[in-house]
């Protein structure tokens, strides 16, 4: 028993170890592949620095979307969601003047209270997630539109430091590090995980099931409101789309979140989405190095989610999978 | 921890069996009873144009109609399919393209490009053990992409002899044939009683002797050949097909089944009259909002509202033990 | 020493229409180790688990040092003083050890809302330390160890604080002997410091080893308090099983011969990690019994004879060459099976009485064009249901709504039904009461005598031996022994042969 306890220890150090080195081997190949196909524009270092500040975007969601899908549960505002902090967010940066702190704050705010719907009717109504949020995506991507009176909104010039370098870098950073507080240094991060694990066990050891569930979404909210400023900062401007089209925003961050489930053995889930994003961003500049139609992008998006889920998910057998 | 499902089950018997009773008939009449009320309110508050325009409200059930009967057998087993609007939107491209050789030839190849697509995320679903949503919200985004890419300079369009077909009656006949076949396996072969099985407790079913993966496989196929055979239907109407074709037909039919009575989680509690009153109830619902001249958003707004009422008084909680 | 430490004053639960239990009094003193016996469904785990908040309390009290208890849950249960090892595992994964020790109290780590993840793991690795398990780190994801370190974890999480009361539920089944050693000390420890643990295990001879004071319960009934040392194993078993069984209860033949007709043949079965290398025949008109640990493999045998283990190697065939390898095969070849996990695997449990028992002879019941009819499925259910006496209102109502006893008929009525020749039962009679199962007996008794095969697979030996022709013991996935139909026969014949 104990010679075989030193070798466990061993292994927990090369546990993250191998997790960061898999991790690095993905984007070296990733970078390669497409160095080789197309050497002269792409993945210079500055070409490398803009993807990854690009993937910082969806990372910052990505990693608190990450407490909502370690419990089990699933979440499809999430494009919604980002869409109508965004347009909060500018309206309460411009209309009501509040500038920078209106960005931030409004976004966050109008995030956090999306996720506290999704929560409350998930817990209230006892229906799956996917379907509540699916069912108030509808109901968010209508809000949307009405509070943006169906025009464009553009964020000013001189509201975009969240844009660009290190603005987007230190907002980024600062997200990562509250999500890596959560997680490790907090209650709900215990929690998330006793009740991803089982809940029925994590009832009976007198863990307040629903309150923590509503929790991560709220989390979850506050993190994509984040997410919602890096976005139109980036992107200057958001449009309130209808019809559910905002669900083709929910990809990339779900995309990251599979990586960090798939990493969580290795004790290193928010790197791993954060490292994850990146990579997804090295193959989408790739393909756009290649001159690769847009159109052709989303094909590539949904296939690359499908292929990420299909290696990183073991197959159980036996499993009921619904 | 075997025992702790029981603990909630301390009602004494016939309450049970009443309460349950009370709820089958909620489901089998308050979609009925809705349909009948929000068709008559709707033709009050529009004096009466919805009735006088019924041929125009009903143009378009029939795409919906015939692609929900696949879903719902999807949904009975209880998976989700998020790739509906991308089938139609590939294989009414197939069709518009081979009608230009044979329209019966563009009809037969629509189904195929559907069962491939269906095949395409049965594989993933079944054999690489994913979850059908995300199979499909996957398979929906890469599709859609082709779709995309297929429809960048200009619509795809189709022979123009199609629109010779386009008439009434030759779309009545289609959507007919569709449900009846799909009544007749549904209620009177093993098919509908297997699907059940698989929704209501798949091990169980297993167990019984029904070959669950085979069928979960087959049923994604079948649905999409459906939504491959509504494909002509749908072109002989528009004649072309843009980037948008076939758009948000996923949620339609999601929220015309649930409209309809269906519980979300499949299993014995399904009717087939989930489909006929779920695609109508949201038709009627549909016109008749656009005809009291509601903007876009206030339409969807009141949808999502009435979706999540629809969800809600459905669901049937008692076999999700652990909701997700 | 003799001081009241719990009092269980009228105590009584009910699960739908089964009455796990009824009327419940006893006391239980300061400083022992109180054991509590009886056979499966006797209502000792339900009792615990009401005592530590795991179930709720229909009427009647629990008085601790003179003071009424109704725990919400188990950290409840802990504030209390009472605390619990679980028969499952009760750790979760994705968290470190010391999280898992700590779950529900972190609240002393924490400040101002943050966690001292530290000081959290300082305190975990000290207490395993002084429990002596230094090989288990509390910084480590519980993931890391197996079953039997986990349990250990377990050991900490529940005793660490002193509680006044630990209930140690069928723990010691899931243990190696090294692992026992273990518990035995921490039991030892907590007595010495007058503290008292409830006992539950099935292992007699455990009991009268390590206990102070046994109290037998069964089908939900107070039956007896007695001090160990006054008492054998015999008198044990006795007060256990009661007068109700009496000749009939069980088969009373002995002696018949059993055709030599082979009707089924296991020949080099093996699943990976479950079975390996097994052999054995099924004779006409048989009852072979399979017996063991619930580790033993032996749950497994019924899903590889059926066709539903996973990866496994070797032929299952029936005397006409038919090999078995998957469950619609089995089940066209005249082969039922019915499951240990009864609402998973058996009934389908959201669906109706006759869906469920018409399911696999749909195809007997279609018509020449291959449709059905309500008609038809409706009075074949009707019949087989009623056949079986199902306690039920019509055929259309839920399988959810039935008792234990009436799933496991219904399931019964559903390979009658089918008229199946080759029966495999896994624990048929688990947690169902002593009429249903006298009934099952009964049932299994007249299929013997039409010429069906029957394969038993369960952990009550007793029944084994009453029913089986042929018993078969399993140990560490391979046959340990085989022991023929005998009058002399008990429970200490197989006992030797499992362990």
């Amino acid at each position: 028993m104990s010679s075989s306890t030193v070798t466990m220890g061993q292994k927990k150090i090369t546990g993250s170890l191998r997790g960061y080195l898999i991790l690095l081997f993905l984007v070296v190949l990733s970078w390669g592949i497409f160095k080789i196909l197309t050497p002269h524009n792409f993945g210079s270092f500055n070409n490398m620095l803009s993807y990854f500040q690009a993937s910082l975007i969806a990372s910052v969601g990505a990693v608190g979307f990450y407490f909502v899908m370690v419990m089990g549960m699933f979440d499809f505002s999430i494009g919604a969601n980002i869409m109508l902090s965004a347009i909060v967010g500018c309206v309460f940066a411009t209309k009501f003047g509040l500038g920078y702190i209106g960005l931030v704050l409004g976004a966050l705010f109008c995030g956090c209270m999306v996720g506290l719907f999704n929560g409350s009717f998930y817990v209230k109504l006892r229906i799956p997630s996917m379907i509540v949020t699916t069912g108030l995506a509808l109901i968010y991507e209508a809000v949307a539109n009405y509070i943006a009176g169906g025009v464009e909104q553009t964020l000013p010039a001189d509201l975009r430091m969240f844009g660009q370098m290190p603005g987007d870098i230190v907002l980024a950073i600062a997200a990562f590090l509250v999500a890596y507080v959560f997680l490790n240094y907090t209650k709900i991060g215990t929690y998330t995980y006793a009740i991803g694990s089982n809940e029925f066990v994590a009832k009976n050891m007198g863990i307040n099931v629903n309150k923590y569930k509503v929790l991560a979404f709220i989390l979850s909210g506050g993190f994509l409101g984040i997410m919602a400023v890096l976005t139109i900062s980036y992107g200057s401007s958001m449009v309130a789309v209808t019809g559910m089209a905002s669900m083709s925003r929910n990809f990339v961050p779900t995309m990251g979140c599979f990586f960090g489930v798939a990493f969580k053995k290795y004790g290193i889930p928010l790197q791993a989405i954060i490292i994850g994003e990146f990579i997804i961003n090295i193959i989408f500049f790739g393909f756009i190095a290649l001159g690769a139609p847009t159109a052709i992008q989303d094909v590539i998006t949904g296939f690359a989610l499908l292929i990420i889920i299909t290696v990183t998910s073991k197959i159980k057998k036996g499993e009921i999978v619904k | 921890m075997a025992a702790v499902g029981k603990a909630g089950t301390t009602v004494n018997k016939e309450e049970q069996v009443k309460k349950v009773s009370e709820m089958s008939m909620v489901r089998t009449f308050l979609p009925i009873v809705g349909l009948i009320i929000v068709f008559l309110i709707f033709n009050v508050l529009t004096n009466f144009r919805m009735i006088k325009n019924m041929p125009l409200v009903l143009s378009q059930i029939y795409v919906t109609m015939i692609a929900t009967t696949g879903v719902f057998f999807i949904m009975t087993m209880g998976g989700l399919d998020f790739s509906q609007g991308s089938i139609l939107g590939i294989a009414s491209i197939v069709v518009c393209m081979v009608s230009k050789i044979s329209i019966p030839l563009s009809i037969v190849s629509g189904i195929i490009a559907g069962a491939l697509i269906g095949a395409f995320n049965g594989y993933f679903y079944v054999y690489r053990k994913i979850k059908s949503f995300i199979v499909t919200i996957c398979t929906m985004f890469l599709f859609r992409g082709f779709i995309k890419y297929m429809t960048t300079n200009a619509p795809v369009a189709g022979s123009a002899t199609l629109i010779n077909y386009d008439s009434t009656g030759l779309k009545v006949l289609l959507t007919l044939i569709i449900l009846v076949i799909g009544f007749v396996l549904f209620r009177y072969t093993k098919f509908g009683t297997y699907l059940k099985a698989i929704g209501a407790g798949e091990k169980a079913a297993m167990f019984s002797g029904v070959r669950t993966d085979l069928m979960k496989f087959w049923v994604y196929v079948l649905s999409g050949a459906i939504t491959g055979f509504a494909a002509f239907v749908n072109v002989i109407k528009v004649g072309s097909v843009t980037s948008s074709g076939g758009n948000q037909l996923e949620t339609q039919i999601l929220i015309a089944l649930v409209l309809g009575g269906m519980p979300i989680s499949g299993g014995a509690k399904v009717r087939f009259e989930n489909i006929i009153v779920g695609s109508l109830l949201y038709i009627v619902l549909n016109s008749g909002l656009t005809m009291m001249g509601f903007s876009t958003q206030m339409m969807q707004l009141i949808q999502g509202i009435v979706f999540l009422v629809f969800v809600a008084i459905f669901a049937d909680r008692q076999s999700l033990q652990v909701i997700k | 020493m003799s001081e009241i430490r719990l009092q269980v004053k009228n105590l009584c639960k009910s699960f739908g229409i089964t009455k796990a239990v009824q009327d419940v009094s006893f006391s239980i003193n300061k400083g022992e180790v109180h054991a509590l016996i009886g056979e499966n469904g006797s209502g000792k785990s339900t009792l615990t688990n009401m005592l530590t908040g795991i179930y709720t309390i229909d009427s009647g009290t629990f008085i601790l040092d003179d003071e009424e208890i109704h725990p919400k849950n188990q950290v409840d249960a802990n504030d209390h003083g009472v605390s619990i090892i679980v028969q499952e595992l009760g750790t979760l994964s994705g968290l470190t050890v010391a999280e898992n020790i700590f779950l529900g109290h972190e609240d002393r780590f924490v400040k101002f809302g943050i966690k001292n993840t530290k000081q959290m793991i300082k305190e975990a690795n000290d207490l395993l330390h002084r429990y002596g398990f230094d090989r288990i780190k509390a910084q480590r994801m519980i993931d890391d160890y197996n079953f039997e370190d986990r349990k250990l974890v377990e050991i900490v999480k529940a005793t660490y604080f002193d509680p006044k009361i630990v209930v140690i539920d069928e723990t010691t089944t899931a243990l190696s002997q090294e692992g026992r050693n273990e518990l035995y000390k921490v039991m030892d420890r907590i007595r010495e410091s007058g503290n008292t643990i409830i006992f539950i295990s099935h292992d007699l001879q455990e009991v009268l080893d390590h206990s102070d004071t046994i109290t037998i319960l069964r089908d939900g009934v107070y039956i007896d308090t007695v001090k160990s040392k006054d008492v054998t194993e015999e008198d044990l078993k006795r007060l256990m099983v009661g007068r109700e069984v009496t000749g009939d209860y069980y088969r009373s033949d002995y002696g018949s011969v059993i055709s030599d007709e082979v009707v089924l043949s296991v020949k080099d079965v093996s699943v990976p990690g479950l079975l390996s290398n097994l052999n054995f025949e099924l004779h006409k008109g048989e009852i072979l019994g399979f017996g063991g640990l619930s580790e033993s493999g032996m749950h497994e045998v019924g899903k590889a004879i059926f066709g539903a283990s996973y990866d496994r190697q070797g032929t299952v065939k029936l005397s006409d060459g038919t090999e078995i390898n998957d469950i619609p095969t089995a089940i066209s070849h005249s082969i039922a099976y019915t499951s240990k996990d009864r609402d998973n695997e058996s009934v389908v449990l959201n669906q109706s009485i006759m869906d469920n028992i018409c399911l696999p002879s749909l195809d007997k019941l279609s018509d020449k064009r291959h449709m059905l009819h309500d008609k038809t499925l409706r009075t074949f259910a009707d019949k087989f249901a009623k056949e079986m006496s199902v306690k039920m209102v019509n055929v259309d109502q839920f399988v959810s709504d039935l008792s234990g006893g009436n799933k496991q008929k219904v399931v019964l009525a559903r390979w009658i039904g089918k008229d199946s020749d080759i029966v495999v039962l896994d624990s048929p009679t688990r947690g169902i009461d002593i009429k249903v199962k006298q009934d099952i007996y009964q049932l299994m008794d007249r299929m013997r005598k039409d010429g069906k095969s029957i394969i038993m697979i369960s952990e009550e030996l007793m029944e084994l031996i009453g029913m089986c022709d042929r018993i078969i013991i399993m140990k560490d996935g391979m046959i340990s022994g085989q022991i023929e139909r005998h009058e002399t026969l008990d429970e200490n014949n197989l006992i030797t042969m499992m362990v």
